[in-house]
């Protein structure tokens, strides 16, 4: 098998789940474990506003409930992003993307402040609608090739994938929060807590690694 | 032939799902917007479910609980953003369900029907009775056994899984353990989510 992850050296059947390692794969896996162990240890920023003109300046207080229900949000992220990175069934491959989705609005909504609220909202609308987009194109896969494993699709025996079907994996993928639509996400991390709100982006960063490779097979 | 019958489905689903971004496109008030992305979600369940396949079955569930848990979170959101936490809902206030002897029927027909089904099925079916049943009366009681019993079920079925892995010549039993356990769990958590809604916990 060639394709741009390389050889995999390790590949766990579990019936029809499957999960497969190969250099690029693990690379993306490891990055999200090492960030998610992190998020773990980390202690929350804590934003300061400065009063413009003065020397007067005020730290935001972070409520210890409201810290732990976005490290455990933060910790669900990342488990998430691990699993996408290395399962190789298509259909798991976009549910875990719209399991990223998921907690990335769950990471900001115990956020008492308005504006990252209402941004948390908007973003969930476009994340929520961004699934059609990913579970049709997982069905596509399944109705054109026969198969949803990753492993038989590099293969190269199965009829080609429809261009069409890669076209709305990408878009779902872009709708999870990825570039024209990360307006909205901009404005959620006004949130104050850096490493919880850090793992919103680097997810989505993982996600759109994965998919370059999800894209290329088949 | 060049239009099959999964063609012809595919194009109605997607033809109905661009009517659903058009209308999400138009409408700009939050709440609306949130019950059109619930629409529009039902294409691409049914793009997969043009599949045709026991695949298909077995993907819809986790595309519907996916779709429903974001539905959930979002609506969450919703509540504190719009403050709404200040005015708690007590039950569905429609007099003529909760007048009328229909709703007994109705549900008690659904939950036996559920039953007659089993599995996931069945349990969709059955919670779905139980639900209507809770709504129409107000259901106020304490959930505590319901979510015990949630568990129970939960834990046969597991039980079920380890003795199809393990002990693979009493699949029988098995089966019926499991069909069992998921037809009381499905039931249990769709009766929990009809009563739980809109209450204020402590």
């Amino acid at each position: 098998m060639s394709s741009i992850g390389g050889v995999p050296f390790y590949i766990l059947e579990f019936g029809d789940e499957l999960v497969y390692f190969t250099p690029y794969t693990i690379t993306l896996f490891l990055l999200a474990l090492v960030f998610t162990v992190l998020v773990i240890l980390s202690r929350p920023e804590r934003q300061v506003d400065i009063a413009f003109g003065g020397d007067a300046y005020t730290t935001k207080q972070i409520l210890k409930d409201e810290m732990r229900f976005r490290r455990f949000m933060s910790i669900a992220c990342g488990l998430a992003s691990m699993g996408a990175m290395v399962t190789g069934d298509i259909f798991n491959f976009t549910l875990f993307t719209a399991m990223v989705g998921i907690t990335n609005v769950g990471i900001v909504a115990a956020v008492k402040s308005p504006h990252v609220q209402n941004a948390a909202y908007q973003y969930g609308l476009v994340a929520l609608s961004a699934t059609v987009p990913l579970f049709g194109a997982a069905a596509v896969y399944a109705a054109s090739t026969g198969s949803l494993s990753m492993i038989e699709l590099a293969r190269g025996t199965l009829p080609a994938v429809p261009i069409i079907a890669k076209a709305l994996l990408v878009i779902g993928v872009v709708g999870e929060g990825m570039a024209p639509f990360y307006a909205a996400k901009a404005e959620m991390f006004r949130a104050p807590g850096a490493p919880y709100v850090i793992m919103c982006s680097l997810s989505s960063l993982l996600i759109f690694l994965r998919v370059v490779e999800v894209v290329m097979l088949g | 032939m060049m239009w099959g019958e999964y063609s012809i489905g595919l194009l109605l689903v997607l033809v109905s799902g661009v009517i659903g971004f058009a209308a999400l496109a138009i409408e700009i008030d939050d709440l609306h917007r949130l019950l059109l992305l619930d629409l529009v979600e039902i294409s691409s369940l049914g793009i997969i479910a043009l599949l045709g396949t026991d695949l298909a079955e077995a993907l819809v569930l986790p595309g519907l609980t996916v779709g429903i848990a974001e539905l959930l979170a979002l609506s969450q959101i919703y509540i504190t953003k719009e403050r709404l936490k200040d005015k708690p809902v007590k039950g569905l206030n429609i007099e003529v369900i909760r007048k009328a002897d229909a709703p007994v029927v109705i549900s008690a027909f659904l939950v036996v029907y559920g039953l007659i089904l089993s599995g996931f099925t069945g349990g969709g079916v059955a919670g779905l009775g139980l639900v209507f049943f809770f709504m129409s009366r107000g259901y106020q009681e304490d959930l505590n056994m319901l979510e015990m019993a949630s568990g129970i079920s939960w834990a046969i079925w597991i039980f079920a899984f380890f003795v199809f892995m393990f002990l693979p010549q009493y699949w029988f039993v098995a089966l019926m353990c499991a069909a069992v356990g998921i037809v009381l769990k499905v039931t249990v958590k769709m009766s929990l989510v009809g009563t739980m809604w809109g209450e204020v916990r402590e």
